[in-house]
């Protein structure tokens, strides 16, 4: 293993750290995984991980490297990928070039299901079972589809924008415009219901109990710093819904 | 009965909706489904005989906890990866969703209200995790070495 430097090593463990918490790996997840893939290749790592930035050192030297993080969007399969190549990495099925390749692989392309596919999910997400018994099933029904069409103009802006929070608004202001639409025109019974139930897939439930899982973990950085993220989106996905409702109610006079 | 039945098919349905869109690897999908239908069937379950915020959420926790855990070591991925898609049925986000609303509305103590509810409800299933991974840490090691030792009796 003389081969290969230590600050490529230590690169490579920022790497790794960087693509697991980019996707939504909680931190003491990634600091352990850092320091496993260090051990394995007989150099103690040291790795700090907070939600903006990763520290990994070397234990041998004053080799250490600072990665800064950009929290975006879940992507699960990133995370399942770095972990099952990690566990071979230390297990020694795979050598230390394979995992290189492999994880610059990971990092910039990984199967990611079909546009419809998300969208069907997004829709599924949109009924969810706490309202069975108090919405009516057209309401369901209606939150399916509009809930599609307000996670599809999340995507579409997030695309075009790096501003945050912006995609979600802009999301739940469709979905706001849209069930407001319905609830006048008299297709819907309660525009209030499918609000909620369309906004399930945009709404930052999971990170807030992220949050407190890092907070009772110990680690008060990450969760404070996730807890204020969810809400900021909790107070952007409400403006955006608020805005909708007004223009709908001006425009119809309600 | 029949709210037991459609709470199952829709906790099942929304779990392996939100797996999609966090784009979760397709082989865990229908565990963290099923995962999720029997936390929302719990969820229900314990919610008819405690109208409190606080059992219902952190049981349906702990149960994820214990399922989630047991799915993680024999479908070998990371728990994360069961907690995020079952915990969308049961997670506080329209009621975080509805504070926020009241606090851009203006009505201050009705979004306060919410806030603590949507705290409570959070604070109740981190804290369901930490129970049942705590039981968890007791009780799967030995079913993983014997998962492992069958591995290599295979080899």
């Amino acid at each position: 293993m003389g081969a290969i430097s230590e600050r490529d090593i230590v690169t490579l463990c920022g790497q790794v750290g960087t693509i697991l918490l980019e996707n939504g790996a909680e931190t003491s997840r990634v600091e352990n995984t850092v320091e496993y893939v260090g051990r394995a290749v007989d150099l103690p790592v040291i790795c700090h991980a907070t939600m903006t930035g990763i520290f990994v050192s070397s234990e041998n030297s004053a080799t250490t490297r600072i990665f800064k993080v950009r929290v975006g969007d879940f992507n699960l399969q990133k995370v399942d990928e770095i972990n099952t190549l990690s566990r071979e990495f230390s297990r020694h099925e795979i050598t230390y070039d394979e995992l290189k390749k492999e994880v610059k692989r990971v990092d910039t392309e990984t199967l990611d299901f079909s546009w419809l596919t998300k969208c069907i999910g997004a829709g599924l997400v949109s009924m969810p079972p706490m309202l069975l018994f108090k919405a009516t099933w057209g309401d369901l029904a209606l939150a399916f589809f509009v809930g599609i069409l307000g996670y599809v103009a999340s995507q579409i802006v997030a695309h075009h924008t790096k501003t945050p929070y912006i995609p979600v608004a802009v999301g739940s202001l469709v979905i706001s415009l849209l069930a407001n639409v319905l609830g006048i025109v008299g297709i819907a019974h309660d525009a209030n219901y499918i609000i909620i139930s369309a906004l399930m897939p945009l709404v930052p439930g999971v990170p807030m109990t992220n949050s407190l899982r890092e907070i009772i973990e110990r680690n008060t950085i990450s969760g404070i710093v996730r807890a204020t993220d969810a809400i900021m989106a909790g107070i952007s996905i409400g403006s955006g819904v608020i805005v909708g409702q007004i223009i709908i109610k001006s425009i119809f006079g309600g | 009965m029949m709210e037991i039945v459609y709470g199952f098919i829709f906790g099942f349905l929304s779990s392996v909706g939100f797996g999609i869109i966090t784009n979760n690897p397709r082989r865990t999908l229908i565990p963290a489904g099923l995962v999720g239908a029997i936390a929302w069937i719990v969820y229900i379950i314990v919610g008819w005989y405690n109208h409190g915020l606080i059992m219902p959420n952190l049981l349906g926790a702990v149960v994820i906890g214990l399922l989630g855990n047991l799915c993680a070591i024999l479908v070998r991925a990371p728990v994360n990866i069961f907690y995020v898609p079952c915990l969308v049925s049961l997670v506080p986000g329209a009621i975080l969703y509805d504070s926020m609303k009241n606090f851009t509305l203006g009505n201050d103590n009705a979004a306060f209200v919410g806030f603590v509810k949507a705290l409570t409800v959070g604070m109740s299933l981190a804290i369901g995790f930490i129970i049942a991974e705590a039981i968890a840490n007791k009780i799967y090691p030995p079913l993983k070495k014997r998962l492992a030792q069958r591995e290599n009796d295979k080899k």
